[in-house]
């Protein structure tokens, strides 16, 4: 049997997250909103009236197109795109054809098992989204809140060797998306949209085989299961001796199977012309060099850096730069810490992660800032209060938004390393306790344990355990 | 006495109006009443807005009122003065049609930024005027609802797209009239109706709520009596507007017209503007206003627009091709009546082949074609190609004049029927205006002279991009020595 390898390419629309939408005034987001409540003569297409364009549009495109590596165009155009829809009010799409925003473009995709897979960008341009309709009984209901709203679309090369790839690819353009602030990404709410081209071939043969179109994948769950069911159809096709044709399906998450929607011959005519209403859009270098002053570092740069700068391992590094707020986060504690970047680390997985988690918040809404989380790491070093107390802390911190050292203060929670005080506790516990006192002293050493315990207990956890194991262990051990 | 209002020049009646002397609710009941009797005749209105107009007058003149009383109060500047507007400019809460019934209940929530200037300068709107389906034609004719008629001779098309508001103009029903010029559309009903018109610069006046036909090419301008008139209207229309992007951000000029001569004046005349077909009686007489301006003072010299004759391919490419998609909104979904269909598309079949007449039809068809994957690069990319070669005979000549005098139409007004069934032939009218929208330049169209038969013959100017006060200034010289402008058809009364 044939080896063969999947090649996909994956064609994104990315709902950029300004306030208004592309052309007019309109609020963008609609998700909360009843239809066809966020809409006005512009973006519902009555007769007579422009499009403006929107420049945070452009300034967000340009922040994507960087950090695709793309190189941005000095000028583009916008062009319309004409077909007949419902929810296509103008008739027509506004959007970017031969001459767009960006040119090239690549994302790197560090795979888990340890190679880099490099997926090139083929188109990256500006558009407005169209709108919604839903089949009512026999009725057509229209939403247009969604008409306008400001969108790119980035079209990969048939670079993705695998389901795992195209997910992966996916995983790695959500954590871009947010970490550069251009787009919520959310692919349950619209914001990221994926359709799948997908083809085979023998393992190693450097030609492409007609694809198929996978639209209607809304998770990167649906879009790795929908994938590998088209590989394994494709392949049983052609061991069969049948040919692939270039159809469009759909991919339905219920029932796990793929169904056909179109035959797609014959490509569509969209007689794209230049939008006479718009100006072509210049991006001069100060503008440009203004705008991506705003770019972060990127999330594969600071994973590298975490990993080189600050010795942490690769699963450490990978977390931390999950999500900007969060690496931002432990960036500032390692700072305010000056000790090992690696114990900062392990707080911030084991507790603050789950404290997170637990409340649905992110890093930057914390009360425990970078700089209390390092305040508590040093008070824990100096002894001044032990682990299980410092953890502690994180939780009072937070409900409270207080000092960590103000609150050991209130409190009383500074550990007691005076000897004096510990060993008249230590004394008391001994002559409280006799029976055990003797059995210790019989050579059931085991029992230091409960000892230290209970004086712990005597003191609230305050007591230094070194210190109260050193003094009970002289007073018991002369027996 | 009430019609003899409507004699008055703009400028005399914003006078009378600021002294007192007249009301605006007596000048628009005026227009009202001459509406009244001459619409039988001439039918140059698809709405008319009587009560809006009357109230409109009574705040006008509520507000001179207070001024007289209040020395420091300003007035606008055209406040009180009844116009029209061409019915395929949106006005909030009228109907607005843009001649085709595909808009037959179309009420739009928003006001055209033009005529909402105006309104802000105080006009009075007295009714919509009737227009070729979208723009689309040269002799009104192609309104799906009513003909317009000739006020000079009623048996004649009025010219068109703008064939209401020339024809409501040289009727006297109202003192000034808004319309739009895509490929003539002011300047060759100007003509016909012996009318004075500006077809601004492409960028000088906002396309804000002006329902788009070919959205590279339209432009709003005004028609009225004279040059003078016309300026005072245009100079508080004009300018740029951050709801149309492609309206510049230029300073307009107050367009002070003086008296005097047109010395230092260059004007150019285009040999290729003088054809074979062009009716004799309209070369008489646009050469006998060219020599009116040399004695005023200009030098005349031959200037060459070498691609002049390409221009009626070009545009009859590009019009049809960007209309083909500014009219794919008309598909039943929201606005236009929709007829009775068995699923989505026989909606959007039903609606435009009932909604569209076979001009419109016909447009949208050669648009199409010309757009469409491998006719693209020999239609479409070619005739954008050559539009810029005739952009730059413009810049070339305009080196060497300041402006460019030239018939607008080969022909007087025709008869109602003459060019109905032969599309080309009226195609044909639109030879000489052509040229200054696709090069984006302004024109100016005034009458200069009458055929044998008493129908007007017009003229225009043509000047370099934003320069549409030489224009005017022109215009108003020739009009200060002539008094063509100043005639009216007899029977009017």
């Amino acid at each position: 049997m044939t080896d063969y390898e999947i090649v996909i390419g994956l064609e994104t629309h990315i709902q950029l997250n300004t306030t208004t939408k592309i052309f007019c005034s309109c609020k963008a987001d609609s998700w909360f909103d009843p239809p066809n409540t966020n809409i006005c003569p512009v973006c519902t297409g009555l007769p007579g009236v422009l499009p403006v364009l929107n420049q945070a549009v452009v300034e967000k495109g340009m922040l994507l197109a960087a950090a695709m590596h793309a190189e941005i165009q000095p000028v583009s155009y916008f062009d319309r795109k004409n077909y007949f829809y419902p929810d296509l009010p103008k008739g027509f799409q506004i959007s970017q054809y031969d001459r767009s925003l960006a040119r090239g473009g690549y994302l790197d995709l560090p795979m888990p098992s340890g190679y880099v897979r490099r997926v090139s960008i083929h188109k990256l341009h500006m558009e407005e989204d169209a709108g919604k309709t839903k089949n009512a009984g026999r009725e057509r209901l229209i939403d247009f809140n969604r008409c306008g709203v400001p969108l790119v679309e980035m079209v990969t090369g048939p670079d993705l060797r695998s389901a795992d790839e195209a997910a992966q690819y996916l995983i790695r353009l959500r954590q871009l998306l947010r970490w550069i602030g251009v787009s919520e990404a959310d692919m349950e709410k619209g914001h990221l949209r994926c359709d799948a081209n997908v083809s085979i071939r023998p393992r190693g043969a450097d030609y492409l085989n007609p694809k198929t179109e996978i639209k209607n994948v809304n998770s990167i769950e649906a879009v790795r299961d929908a994938i590998e069911h088209e590989a394994a159809r494709q392949i049983r096709e052609v061991e069969a001796g049948n040919r692939i044709e270039a159809w469009t399906l759909e991919w339905d998450e219920d029932a796990g199977v793929l169904r056909k929607m179109r035959s797609k011959e014959t490509e569509a005519d969209y007689r794209y012309f230049r939008e006479p209403d718009l100006l072509s859009l210049p991006i001069t270098d100060e503008w440009k060099e203004r705008v991506l002053a705003g770019l972060p570092e990127l999330p594969l740069e600071r994973r590298a850096r975490f990993m080189q700068a600050y010795g942490l391992p690769e699963y450490d590094a990978d977390i931390l730069t999950g999500e900007r707020n969060l690496s931002d986060y432990f960036e500032a504690a390692v700072q305010a810490y000056g000790g090992d970047p690696k114990r900062v680390s392990n707080w911030l997985m084991n507790d603050l992660l789950r404290m997170l988690n637990d409340t649905g918040r992110t890093a930057d809404q914390l009360k425990v800032t970078p700089q209390y989380l390092a305040e508590i790491l040093k008070l824990v070093d100096a002894n001044t209060v032990n682990t299980s107390t410092g953890k502690a802390l994180l939780a009072k911190v937070d409900q409270s938004g207080k000092a960590p050292r103000a609150i050991v203060e209130e409190e009383g929670l500074a550990q007691v390393s005076d000897d004096s005080a510990i060993r008249a506790v230590v004394q008391e516990v001994l002559n409280e306790s006799p029976k055990e006192v003797e059995s210790y002293r019989a050579g059931k050493v085991t029992l230091m344990g409960w000892f230290v315990g209970q004086v712990m207990k005597k003191m609230r956890g305050k007591a230094d355990p070194s210190l109260a194991r050193g003094i009970l262990e002289e007073l018991l051990g002369g027996g | 006495m009430s019609r003899a209002l409507l004699d008055l020049s703009i400028k005399e009646a914003l006078h009378q109006l600021r002294s007192g002397e007249i009301s605006s609710r007596e000048l628009t009941q005026a227009s009202l009443d001459a509406l009244e009797q001459l619409e039988p005749s001439v039918q140059a209105f698809l709405t008319r807005t009587a009560d809006m107009a009357l109230r409109q007058a009574d705040e006008a003149d509520a507000r001179y009122a207070a001024a007289r009383r209040d020395p420091q109060a300003v007035v606008p500047p055209l406040l009180g003065l009844p116009i029209a507007v061409k019915d395929l400019l949106a006005l909030e809460g009228v109907r607005c049609t843009c001649g085709s019934k595909i808009l037959e209940n179309f009420v739009p929530p928003y006001t055209a930024t033009t005529v909402r200037r105006l309104l802000q300068a105080g006009v009075v709107v007295v009714g919509k005027t009737n227009t070729d389906e979208f723009a689309m034609g040269s002799s009104t004719e192609n309104s799906a609802y009513q003909l317009t008629h000739n006020p000079w001779d009623l048996e004649r098309v009025p010219g068109g797209s703008s064939g209401g508001s020339a024809a409501a103009v040289a009727a006297r029903m109202v003192l000034a009239a808004m319309g739009t010029d895509t490929g003539g559309s002011v300047r060759q009903p100007a003509s016909f109706c012996g009318v004075t018109g500006i077809k601004p610069t492409y960028g000088r006046v906002s396309r804000y709520g002006l329902v788009a036909y070919g959205s590279s090419l339209d432009t709003v301008g005004v028609l009225a009596r004279s040059a003078e008139d016309t300026a005072l209207v245009f100079q508080h229309m004009a300018g740029q507007d951050d709801l149309d992007a492609t309206s510049m951000d230029l300073p307009v000029p107050e367009y002070r017209l003086e008296g005097g001569d047109l010395r230092g004046l260059r004007v150019g005349v285009p040999k290729q503007y003088f054809i074979q077909g062009i009716q004799p009686a309209v070369e008489e007489a646009v050469r006998a206003a060219i020599r009116q301006l040399e004695l005023l003072g200009a030098e005349v010299r031959e200037v060459s627009l070498p691609h002049t004759e390409y221009a009626l391919p070009v545009y009859y490419l590009l019009a049809p091709a960007e209309a083909s998609a500014n009219l794919a909104r008309y598909d039943g979904v929201r606005f236009s009546p929709r007829p009775e269909a068995e699923n989505l598309w026989d909606v959007f079949f039903n609606t435009r082949g009932q909604g569209f007449g076979p001009e419109v039809k016909r447009r949208i068809m050669l648009g199409t074609y010309a757009l469409s994957a491998g006719y693209y690069d020999a239609y479409y990319a070619k005739a954008q190609k050559v539009r810029t070669l005739i952009k730059r005979d413009f810049e070339t000549a305009f080196e060497q004049v300041d402006v460019i005098a030239a018939p607008i139409a080969p022909t007087t007004a025709f008869r109602i029927g003459e060019h109905t069934d032969d599309p080309l032939a009226m195609y044909l009218e639109d030879v000489f205006t052509l040229p200054a929208n696709l090069a984006g330049v302004p024109g100016l169209a005034f009458p200069v002279g009458f055929d044998p038969q008493g129908l007007p013959v017009g003229m225009q100017l043509m000047g370099a991009h934003f320069d549409e006060a030489t224009l005017f200034r022109t215009a108003h010289c020739y009009q200060q020595a002539t008094d063509w402008h100043l005639r009216k058809p007899q029977w009017i009364g």
